[in-house]
This record gives C-alpha cells, sequence and structure tokens, in this order.
C-alpha cells in the first residue's frame, strides 16, 4: 500500500474516531440505539459547508455545524423521553427527516469547497504537504475532543449519565433525572458525529447530502474492533480504543481493497465491513472457547 | 416526622384489572423510630415503599416529611428526603460501575451535580473508612466492578451507601429476602448497627415475622390496603410469632366478616 493510501486510511479512520465516540457515548454509556448519527454526520457537513462558502470564517462554522448536530440528537432524545417513541424508531425519524434538511441548507444536493477558507488553511504555511498536516490537525482535534469527553465521564454528572445507561432505576433512586441526563448525553453524542462531518467537508473539499449513509455501521465497527483491540474498563482507555478500533477498521478495508489478489473492487466495502465487524464480534467468544480448548488438551 | 394520611393507590383504574392497591392507609413515623411492616402478598407492602419513594403517585391522600407535602415529587426530587435499599442486590448497584463509582454515585443523592471530579482522594479515604466498618475487606477493592462481588456482600455496600448522603427516613424493601439464612443474618446485623449509629428513621419491609418482631421498635401489618394492625412499646415486647399469626388469623377473619356483611 502506498503511503498516501496508507496517510489516506490515517486521516479517514481520525475523522471516524470522533463518529466512535459519538456512538460509544449512545450505544454504551447511554444504552440508546442512535441511527440519527446517519443524518447527523452530512448535517454537520452541510452547515459547515454552507456557511464557509457563505463567506462566514471557517472556525465559526464548525461550531455552528457541532451545535446543529447537537440540536439534531436533542431531538431525537425529546421524542424518546417526552413521548416515549421507541428509541430506534426516534432516531430512524430524526435520520430521515435530516435527509431533506441537509439538502434544505444546502440548497442542492451538494456543495464544494475547492477554494475555500478551511480551518486547515492557516497551518498550510507550516511547510508540511497537505497530505500530512491533514491527519496530524485531525489529530490534535480528536485527542483535544476525548481528553474533554474523558474528563466528562469522570465528573459526577457524566458518572450519573453512566448510571442512567446502566440501571435507570437505581439512578432515579439516587436523585438522578435520568430524562434530562439522557438529552444531553445524546446531544454531545451528535454534536461530536457533526463534528466529525463539519471536518470531512473540509478536509475533502467537498459536503454531499449521500456520505452519511452507513455512518452508524462504520463508528459500531470501530467500537467493536477497539473493544477486541483494547480490554479494558478505565473510561480514558475506551476512548483510545474507539480512535484505535476506527484506525484500525480503515486500514483494514484499505488493506483488503488494496490487495489485488482478493480481486475486490470499491463496491465491496460494505461487504468488507460487515466481515470485519462479524469477526470482531466472534473474536472474544473464540479466543475463550479456543483457551479452554488448550487447557483441556494439556491437562 | 413522615405522615402518610388516607394514602389510596389503584393501579390499572376502570379496566378489568383494576386493583385497589391502597385503600386508606394512615402511619405517622416519627424521628428515629425503625419500623418493621409485615403482610402477605399483595397487601400493599411496596406500593407504601413506592409512595414514599415517588415511584408510585397515590389518587388520594397527602405524604408529609417535616409537614412539607411531597405529595406530587417525582422520585428523583424525594432522593434528597429518601435512601433505600432494593430486595435484589442488583437493583441498588450499577454492575458495570466500580465500588468506588458506586459509592460516589450514592454520595451525591440529593445534591446538585457538577461537573468537577466525581472522585478525589478525599473521598476515597471516606469511601474506604466506611468499607473498611464492614469487616468484609472490600476496603481494599474500591477499584473492583461491583458485579464482581457476591449477594451479601453488595447488600452490604448498598447500606453503606444509602448513608453517605443525609436522609428523612431509610427505606429497606425486604434487602435480605435474596440472600442465603446467614448472610441474611449478618446483613441484619449490620442494618441494626448502622441504623443505630445514625439514628436512622427506618422503615423495613420483610416477609419473615421473627425479623419483623426481633427488628425495630414498632410492627405495622398491612391488610387489603389498609394498617391492620401496629404495635409498639411494651404491648410489642411480650409479642412472639405464635401471637403475631394469630393476630394476623383474627384479622383476615374481621375482613372477611366484614365482605360477608357487605354481600349480605
Amino acid at each position: 500500500m502506498s503511503a498516501t493510501a496508507l496517510l489516506g486510511a490515517l486521516e479517514l479512520g481520525l475523522i471516524y474516531a470522533l463518529v466512535a465516540q459519538g456512538v460509544f457515548l449512545s450505544f454504551r454509556v447511554l444504552n440508546f440505539p442512535d441511527l440519527t448519527v446517519d443524518g447527523s454526520f452530512p448535517l454537520g457537513a452541510a452547515v459547515a459547508a454552507s456557511l464557509i462558502v457563505a463567506g462566514l470564517d471557517p472556525f465559526t462554522a464548525t461550531l455552528v455545524a457541532v451545535l446543529a448536530g447537537a440540536l439534531a440528537g436533542l431531538v431525537t432524545a425529546w421524542l424518546n423521553v417526552r413521548f416515549g417513541i421507541l428509541h430506534l424508531l426516534a432516531s430512524i425519524l430524526v435520520m430521515i427527516a435530516l435527509f431533506s434538511v441537509n439538502i434544505r441548507i444546502m440548497g442542492r444536493p451538494n456543495v464544494a469547497l475547492l477554494g475555500q477558507t478551511t480551518i486547515l488553511t492557516p497551518f498550510e504555511d507550516l511547510g508540511l504537504s497537505l497530505e500530512l498536516l491533514r491527519p496530524l490537525l485531525i489529530g490534535v482535534v480528536v485527542l483535544a475532543v476525548s481528553g474533554l469527553l474523558a474528563r466528562f465521564l469522570l465528573s459526577e454528572t457524566g458518572l450519573a449519565m453512566r448510571a442512567t445507561g446502566a440501571n435507570p432505576r437505581m439512578a432515579r433512586a439516587n436523585g438522578i433525572a435520568t430524562g434530562a441526563l439522557v438529552c444531553l448525553g445524546m446531544a454531545i453524542s451528535n454534536a461530536m458525529v457533526a463534528l466529525a462531518g463539519a471536518l470531512f467537508a473540509q478536509a475533502n473539499g467537498f459536503a454531499d447530502v449521500t456520505v452519511g449513509v452507513g455512518t452508524i455501521v462504520v463508528g459500531l465497527a470501530a467500537v467493536i474492533l477497539g473493544e477486541t483491540l483494547v480490554r479494558t474498563r478505565r473510561v480514558a482507555m475506551l476512548l483510545v480504543a474507539c480512535i484505535l478500533g476506527s484506525i484500525a477498521y480503515r486500514l483494514a478495508v484499505a488493506l483488503a481493497l488494496d490487495l489485488d489478489a482478493l480481486g475486490l473492487q470499491a463496491s465491496d466495502l460494505n461487504l468488507v465491513t460487515a466481515l470485519l465487524v462479524g469477526v470482531a464480534l466472534l473474536l472474544p467468544g473464540m479466543r475463550g472457547r479456543l483457551g479452554a480448548a488448550l487447557r483441556r488438551g494439556r491437562t | 416526622m413522615i405522615a402518610l394520611e388516607d394514602i389510596h393507590v389503584t393501579f390499572a383504574a376502570g379496566t378489568p384489572l383494576e386493583t385497589r392497591a391502597l385503600r386508606g392507609i394512615e402511619l405517622a413515623i416519627a424521628q428515629g423510630e425503625f419500623v418493621t411492616v409485615i403482610g402477605s402478598n399483595g397487601a400493599g407492602k411496596s406500593t407504601v415503599l413506592g409512595a414514599l419513594t415517588g415511584d408510585v403517585r397515590p389518587d388520594r391522600g397527602r405524604i408529609t416529611v417535616d409537614g412539607r407535602d411531597v405529595t406530587t415529587w417525582p422520585a428523583p426530587r424525594r432522593a434528597g428526603l429518601v435512601a433505600r435499599v432494593f430486595q435484589d442486590p442488583l437493583a441498588g448497584t450499577c454492575d458495570a460501575l466500580s465500588i468506588e463509582e458506586n459509592m460516589a454515585l450514592a454520595s451525591a443523592r440529593g445534591r446538585r451535580r457538577g461537573l468537577r471530579a466525581a472522585l478525589d482522594a478525599s473521598r476515597r479515604t471516606l469511601f474506604r473508612e466506611r468499607l473498611a466498618e464492614l469487616g468484609l475487606g472490600l476496603e481494599k477493592r474500591l477499584h473492583d466492578p461491583i458485579g464482581a462481588l457476591s449477594g451479601g456482600q453488595r447488600q452490604a455496600v448498598s447500606l453503606v451507601m444509602a448513608t453517605l448522603s443525609p436522609m428523612k427516613i431509610l427505606l429497606l424493601d425486604e434487602h435480605t429476602a435474596a440472600l442465603d439464612p446467614r448472610t441474611a443474618q449478618f446483613v441484619l446485623e449490620l442494618t441494626d448497627r448502622i441504623v443505630a449509629t445514625h439514628g436512622l428513621t427506618t422503615l423495613m419491609v420483610t416477609h419473615s415475622m421473627r425479623q419483623a418482631l426481633d427488628h425495630g421498635s414498632r410492627t405495622v401489618m398491612l391488610h387489603e390496603g389498609r394498617v391492620a394492625f401496629d404495635v409498639a412499646g411494651s404491648e410489642r415486647k411480650g409479642l412472639d410469632v405464635p401471637d403475631l399469626l394469630a393476630l394476623f388469623q383474627r384479622v383476615q377473619h374481621q375482613t372477611l366478616d366484614d365482605d360477608a356483611l357487605l354481600a349480605g
């Protein structure tokens, strides 16, 4: 695999690390299967790209994109908490609605950012090649966001959020307003996914309404791969696992598509993803059985 | 003073499954009192607890704590007044979280939770001290997931967790029912010790008449959603399980006779 392909995979892996951590927050911490992310990823891209094209500075545009993502997550949580709509269904409703909203925001199905000032522009004078600069800068953003999220999850409110997902009855008995924490967690989760969308648009020079398709699967794949790679219960390490899982996923996919011997083409991506996630899910169980078989063999 | 005044609760009202769980409960618990509650299945024990914790909203009646009307307060808001230990050891703790994290959660009961770290050196020291009082060696296992503890250990930790933050009343919901007899005995002795040390106002629901008489200072029997009898002091001291059974049977016949009268 070429250095360009490797750096490209790293860059994409880092962008989707934010998605993975967002999915980790909804699926694992809050126990809330959330498909909103398929809509909030392109929402972040659409808002950031449209505002940049309209002349807003890219940092403000990215911030507005993050807030838009938070709002999307809040709507899903609100539908579930206030009206009792099944979490999965509530998130599908918002995801579907966002498809139309995203086209409205852009005014058309896609927006090009070629030649526009992005958050990467100020750093282009550093003398690094673009293909090295992009993963580096995105990596810094990912580390900063991970640090904040880890700090939050270890705070009193963060601990209350973890209890809300793990044992809501116990949480309520200890004075935790579980509904409010579901809303907060879902807002943070989708804000992170929208940030990933905004970074994606600025790194790739376009926003397209279809870039969100399968976001949830990629995010879950990264979370599950990460859990297989890093066995831990520590909060900070769980977030690191999401990052590693996301990068490992991108590298595995790039490698699979790169090997001529396999004869795969780009459209086989979904099949490769499904196989990867399947293997990652089976692996822990197989490891246990294999160990047991070995121990039996020895005695 | 905790007072339940004429509390009525009906589940599934207006349907064929309508159940009148509570039919005018009157119960006043003075500060520092340790009340044990007994009654057969369906007598309304769990519903009384639910009414106190805010999980069950009464159709009629008033619940006051030190004169303050809390009838409409939802469960999280009541948490500052009410601490509880569940029957199921799994229900009162968070499996996935460590012992210290569970304790940190409980120590913030009834307080605003902010963004400061849930755990710090001073809190760990406090938790270690409180766990050491149990004599189970748990003070060395602060980082272990609470799911790794046995049912008895978990109930012991749950008791400590309930007392980490101030309360007006401690509710024990058949908290030894899921334990083997020896462990149950240990948890009960621990309960007596903790209640006495902290001078807690306590309401303990149990299905064991023996436990109801051996622990606490007052015993209340519920029957068909009402207080069937209420004994304390010297009258209670003279009671044994057969006396309690006889009382229970008399109460049952009485209600049967009442029903027969109504039917006639």
